[in-house]
């Protein structure tokens, strides 16, 4: 079926739920994020449509998207010599997203789902329910873009630690200098001292560094 | 032990319920060998039966998405190579042909020969560590050795070809980096030849072995509804009975030239689906490859390998594509969304592995430990590329 055939079929099935259609590349609709769940359902289970394989599930952050070329993460600006990150006062204010890339073992053919929510209260039905791979990339969406997952049977960190702060792949995410006593730009830990105020360095790492110029320590 | 208990014997329906303790929860790995890779299986367990597993990640991430956004399109291809260290050309391949898709890039045909051949030959290699560790979860330690020694073989042509014996950055967005070497052809075909005579001594020392075949035959069977629900690809979802692979049906590069077999899974020794299936099917791929090289090798005609109107720095049009590959593993996607610029605004790295060891958190409970380890080495799992 031809994906504008598919978008066509979901608008009178779910009137106001679908936006728009997604011409690119990839052919899609864009749907609202609330009633992700049931569309997901329906691609499944509709025999014209067959769509029971869930190939790809993508957590974005589209801040700068527009801006062709400026799409850019906050690059990790450098340390200061107590190994702290130069601090940045940019703050992402797009939107977030989800992408999800289904084919249809059945007929061959494939389309794509986009949702888009606000920075601000990014929360997106669960679609676990309806294809169950869909768990562990919901669970990564969450833990490197920061997107929740409404009726996700067991929304955690994935890939980085319980105890991680932020998520990473926003992009005004900021890399923490140290995280729990390990400095994270590449020094010898072992000579590092840890307290509530940061990494300090022994006095050597830090001529060392003085002597041999920024290229040895100070990038990220 | 109560009195009642030893008073009705072993023999007693009952006995399994009276002895039923608290759930022990242990951990197999993240150091256990038969994880393949830093993997930590959190399994609850009655006695020798598995009643869950939960599967803990992320002890080789590197967020090698975020570093993307920093790099320009051609510099990522490095981190590529660092997801499957095993089949690293799989990766390289998939990525290349993601981006130039969205590029429109013609590759030169030799370079698509070349291409299509360092595939194969990455897939023989790669299956081979999965057939010998396969072997070696379950007790066999000498087909490994042999296995090495072919992907020896491998990795010997690889190195002359590219520079590096495991990580070979050889793909480049556009074509490869560089021309093969002179006897390049000499040197594949030799090694098909051997290859082809060992398969079958393979067969004779591991596939058809009672030990073997009790083991792996009706342990771990994932059939083919879970397959599509969890996501599973590749061996796992052909060993369910399923001839489905990216390069025939959902064709890339010049496969579809190409005559070759898609191995499936039939229940041969036990069970559709079953450990054995999924081993047996790498086997026979392997077979496939070489036939694949064989007709690559034929064909391979001269001219340049790189696509000669690609600027050094790329500037992939806006818009987003999900392209998937069959590496050695299953289904590696890419799903690029580009804002126009010359780095990648975002890059969604789909694992194959990911989902494939997804389903163990389905499969396990009800199971043997010792089936445990059977069905994860049957997986073929890699944790680079889980991780990224």
């Amino acid at each position: 079926m031809e994906a504008t055939a598919i978008h066509a079929l979901l608008q009178s099935r779910f009137g106001d739920a679908v936006l728009d259609y997604v011409d690119g590349f990839e052919k899609g609709s864009l749907v609202a994020p609330g009633r992700v769940g049931e569309i997901a359902a329906f691609l499944r289970d509709d025999p014209a449509l067959g769509f029971e394989s869930l190939m790809c599930l993508t957590g974005l952050d589209w801040d700068g998207y527009d801006a062709t070329g400026k799409g850019k993460s906050v690059d990790i600006l450098g340390y200061d010599e107590l190994g702290r990150p130069e601090a940045s006062d940019r703050v992402g204010d797009g939107d977030l997203g989800v992408a999800y890339a289904l084919y249809s073992p059945r007929h061959g053919h494939k389309h794509a789902l986009y949702v888009r929510v606000p920075r601000a209260a990014p929360e997106v039905a669960s679609t676990a329910g309806v294809w169950p791979t869909a768990a562990w990339h919901e669970r990564e969406a969450w833990d490197l873009v920061g997107i929740r997952f409404a009726g996700h049977p067991d929304l955690k960190r994935i890939l980085l630690d319980e105890a991680w702060e932020g998520h990473p792949l926003r992009k005004d995410y900021v890399m923490p200098g140290a995280w729990q006593g390990v400095p994270l730009d590449g020094r010898d830990y072992a000579a590092c001292k840890w307290d509530e105020s940061g990494v300090t360095l022994p006095d050597d790492v830090k001529r060392q560094d003085a002597a041999t110029g920024p290229e040895t320590g100070n990038q990220g | 032990m109560s009195e009642t208990a030893t008073g009705r014997g072993w023999a007693a329906q009952d006995v399994r319920r009276e002895l039923h303790s608290e759930l022990l929860e242990i951990n197999m790995g993240p150091q256990h060998p038969a994880t393949h890779g830093v993997l930590r299986l959190l399994v609850r367990t009655d006695g020798e039966i598995v009643h869950g597993v939960t599967a803990h990640i992320g002890y080789l991430h590197r967020c090698a998405e975020k570093i993307a956004e920093g790099c320009d399109w051609r510099q990522w291809m490095v981190y590529t190579d660092r997801f499957d260290y095993l089949a690293p050309i799989n990766m390289n391949f998939g990525y290349a042909v993601a981006v130039e898709r969205m590029l429109g890039v013609q590759v030169p045909e030799r370079a698509e020969h070349i291409r299509v051949i360092c595939a194969e030959l990455q897939r023989i290699a790669s299956h081979l560590i999965a057939i010998g560790t396969f072997g070696l979860d379950m007790g066999a330690w000498t087909p490994l050795l042999y296995c090495f020694r072919e992907r020896e073989e491998i990795l010997n042509i690889l190195e002359r070809l590219s520079g590096g014996r495991m990580l070979y950055n050889y793909f480049d967005i556009g074509g490869l980096r560089f021309d093969a070497y002179d006897g390049f052809e000499r040197d594949v075909l030799a090694f098909v030849n051997i290859m082809e005579q060992k398969i079958p001594e393979y067969d004779t020392l591991l596939s058809y072995n009672k030990i073997f075949i009790e083991r792996t035959a009706d342990v771990g069977v994932i059939d083919l509804a879970t397959c599509l629900a969890y996501g599973c690809t590749g061996p796992v979802l052909r060993g369910a009975g399923v001839p489905f692979d990216c390069r025939k049906d959902d064709p890339y590069s010049i496969y579809d030239r190409f005559e070759f077999d898609i191995p499936y899974g039939e229940g041969e020794q036990g069970t559709v689906g079953d450990c054995w299936d999924r081993y047996m099917v790498r086997m026979r791929e392997m077979y496939e490859s070489c036939r694949i090289i064989r007709q690559a090798v034929d064909a391979l005609p001269g001219g340049p390998v790189k696509a000669e109107d690609l600027k050094k720095l790329v500037k992939v049009p806006q818009g987003s594509l999900y392209t998937r590959t069959e590496s050695s593993k299953g289904e590696i996607g890419f799903h690029i969304f580009a804002d126009g610029g010359s780095k990648p605004f975002r890059t969604k790295v789909r694992s194959p592995s990911f989902s494939n060891l997804h389903v163990i958190e389905k499969v396990g409970p009800g199971m043997m430990l010792s089936d445990l380890v059977a069905t994860v080495g049957s997986l073929d799992i890699v944790l680079g590329e889980i991780d990224r």
